[in-house]
């Protein structure tokens, strides 16, 4: 059989394992033995198909023969579409192609479908209607009775430009900053826009409580802090903003001095 | 070397992608340098409005996770897709409208920090921008989807079901971001999400597809089961997305997403699994004589990355280590775990294609070598270093040095600082063995484009379409 293997691989120009392997599924397919298959690969003779459906996409050819060791039914239906192209009657062919073609598309549709469903169920239910939940339980907290200046709207814009939250965070958790589990605090900008800048990743001190505690709840340590770190403690590597204006600093120092003082 | 300005097909694309990776490579790998030099040496080193810690990170998470990935999934998509399902893609030059917008957009964003004036978010610096993103998004995903649908074989083939997750949830985490954020759970909220699915699934999906492809193609082997395929694929596919939520355990959060995330976290194991069996038993079919060693040991280290980073996600849903991990650079950790197996199997895949798409061996000399050499030991000195950072922190913050009520501002942090100071100075000298290795990659896939030898281009071909 080795023989005959190697004319049709040859004939067919593919490796000898795909003919091979391609002749087997073909031969299953069809109820006949492998050396039938090839001679009528060889010789031109059509093998009749108990389960026409599966051999049918005659307008399908391969791009290359690199994906077919993953993917090896390409090769096979490319064998089995040149032999239907020779040997079957045109407009049986047609026939059978546009039902295989219509279920073939269903299996791409089911693909995609799912695809879409796990993506769209992970938007909706996991990411808006979480938020919602969320946004409930933050209202159910907030105490926005305060009135925020601009000054301390504007620097928290400056933090959040500055990206201070790539280091610092804002009673991100449950938790007393700098502590064990604690109470929830509350967050007089839970509803303003600038609220952006909570951060994720607590390298630097929770600055939650800034305002609250020494030295920094006083407005010439922290400006003195914030033009150059070294000043006030050698081995803290905090980044200078001396390149701040005057005035932007001022707002920074401002809305630090913020943050806490009405926070429990 | 010859690049077209308007690709007719998927090569000319691939050709494109595949020069622009390596030049984006550096940029990303140098910010990041740039950024972890301002940390440890901020002191020493002039300050201004461009050249500070919070600037350059901002820059490289946009460089990194925005332009980079984008050019990564792009690159599979416009190879991998076409080959996986068998055919050149139909509607092409809307495709390449599509794929030229999501770069575009994602490079205008980076340009858009440098701009005086212009408010600036990790995410993207305009709504105008997120949705002009999105639109390239949603239109590569339909012509995506329509390739799918006049594909005639019932078997959706593996390598193009990855990248077609991919797509989806990158355009997923596109609408994440884009929503008004109002209270600050919003905020929380869209780290979570857009974090996994940006990063955990879109990543992780594009690492899939391209191993995938090169474990069968560059080794000669045929992959041993379809059903452990499929296993890892929606196994990754559901179970991803929500397990970053665990690390805001404790947090505003409802609560249920919470535990949802870290039981889902654990689930991670079976798709895991799936994938490292189905790896294996196909790796060891694969033909010795054929098989390329330095493509092999490069896939292998992705593999072992993805495998690594798996771990540490799943670890860390355990109720005693999360509260000590969450915040902290771990949760950094896991996404630089995810990134680094997608970097490692994209650089295969370059290696791999520069014969295919440009006709010129790759020979693997000396600077190939020190290139990669590089790569490696600077990513796992990396992670095993943040590993160290995150631990230590963590606990440090969470149980140690903080059990009392300090109200001297600042005193938990020196004693952190004392412990981890050192390894973020190391984190700066491991971001420039990264630049420099990733500067030497990029030589050696210009040599290897310009002078390599001469070998036979691989015809993309379709003939009756």
């Amino acid at each position: 059989m080795s023989d005959l293997l190697n004319k049709v691989a040859e004939l067919l120009k593919a490796p000898v394992t795909l003919v091979q392997r391609s002749a087997e599924a073909r031969a299953t397919a069809s109820g006949v033995s492998v050396e039938d298959v090839l001679n009528s690969w060889l010789g031109g003779e059509s093998v009749t198909s108990s389960t026409p459906k599966e051999e049918a996409p005659v307008e399908e050819v391969v791009t290359t023969v690199e994906e077919a060791k993953e993917e090896a039914p390409v090769e096979e239906v490319v064998t089995t579409v040149e032999e239907a192209k020779e040997e079957a009657p045109v407009e049986e062919v047609v026939t059978t192609v546009e039902e295989v073609v219509k279920l073939k598309e269903e299996s791409s549709l089911t693909f995609i479908l799912s695809v879409v469903f796990v993506g769209l169920f992970t938007y909706f239910f996991g990411f808006l209607t979480t938020g919602n939940q969320a946004t409930a339980l933050v209202e159910e907290s907030l105490n926005n009775t305060i009135e925020i200046s601009n000054e301390v709207y504007v620097g928290a814009q400056i933090y959040s430009e500055l990206n201070c939250q790539s280091c610092h965070t804002q009673n991100v958790r449950a938790l007393i900053p700098d502590t064990q589990n604690g109470k929830v605090l509350r967050n007089k900008y839970a509803s303003e826009a600038v609220l952006k800048n909570v951060g994720n990743i607590r390298l630097g001190p929770d600055l939650s409580t800034n305002a609250t505690r020494e030295p920094t709840n006083n407005r010439q340590w922290l400006t003195r802090y914030l033009n150059d770190a070294t000043s006030v403690n050698r081995d803290i590597p905090h980044p200078k903003y001396n390149f701040l204006q005057d005035q932007d600093m001022d707002y920074l120092v401002t809305y630090l001095l913020s943050l806490g003082e009405i926070n429990e | 070397m010859k690049l077209k300005i308007i690709p007719k097909s998927e090569q000319d694309l691939s050709k494109f992608f595949l020069v622009l990776f390596p030049v984006f490579l550096i940029f990303s790998l140098g910010t990041q340098f740039l950024r972890d030099a301002y940390f440890s040496f901020s002191n020493l080193l002039p300050n201004n409005q461009i050249f500070n810690y919070g600037f350059l990170d901002r820059l490289y998470n946009q460089l990194t996770f925005g332009l980079t990935a984008s050019i990564i999934l792009l690159l599979s998509f416009s190879y991998l897709f076409s080959k996986s399902i068998g055919r050149l893609l139909t509607i092409f030059p809307l495709i390449f409208f599509a794929s030229i917008g999501l770069v575009g957009t994602e490079l205008l964003d980076v340009f858009l920090n440098f701009v005086p004036g212009v408010t600036m978010y990790n995410f993207g610096n305009s709504s105008l921008l997120i949705n002009l993103k999105i639109i390239s998004l949603v239109g590569l995903f339909l012509f995506a989807s329509i390739n799918l649908l006049i594909k005639k074989e019932a078997v959706i083939f593996h390598s193009a079901q990855y990248i077609y997750g991919g797509l989806l949830f990158y355009l997923i985490s596109l609408l994440v971001i884009s929503k008004k954020q109002v209270v600050f759970s919003d905020v929380l909220l869209t780290n979570v999400f857009y974090t996994s699915t940006h990063i955990y699934v879109t990543l992780s999906l594009i690492f899939l597809g391209i191993t995938h492809f090169l474990m069968t193609k560059t080794f000669d082997s045929t992959l041993f089961s379809r059903t452990l395929s499929s296993i890892t694929f929606w196994g990754f596919l559901f179970l991803l997305p929500w397990s970053s939520a665990k690390y805001y355990y404790g947090s505003v959060l409802p609560n249920w997403l919470e535990n949802v995330s870290i039981y889902l976290s654990f689930s991670i194991l079976i798709p895991l699994l799936a994938f490292i069996v189905n790896y294996l038993k196909t790796i060891v079919s694969r033909d010795l004589e054929n098989s390329n060693a330095v493509l092999l040991k490069l896939v292998n280290f992705s593999v072992s990355l993805f495998i690594f980073t798996n771990l540490l996600n799943i670890v860390s849903g355990f109720d005693n280590l999360l509260p000590i991990l969450g915040l902290t650079n771990y949760v950094n950790l896991v996404s630089q775990g995810y990134l680094a197996s997608m970097f490692f199997s994209i650089i295969a895949l370059s290696y791999y294609l520069i014969p295919k798409l440009f006709g010129r061996e790759v020979t693997f000399k000396s600077l190939d070598n020190i290139a990669l050499g590089g790569l490696k030991f600077g990513y796992l000195l990396l992670l095993l270093n943040n590993l160290f950072i995150g631990i230590n922190s963590g606990y440090i913050w969470n149980a140690g040095a903080n059990t009392g009520s300090p109200t001297i501002y600042g005193e938990g942090f020196n004693l952190a600082w004392n412990l981890i100071g050192i390894n973020y100075s190391l984190s700066t000298f491991i971001s420039l063995t990264l630049f420099v290795s990733s500067s030497l990659f990029f030589l050696s896939m210009i040599k290897a484009i310009t002078s390599g030898n001469v070998t036979k281009v691989e015809e993309m071909v379709v003939s009756s379409e």
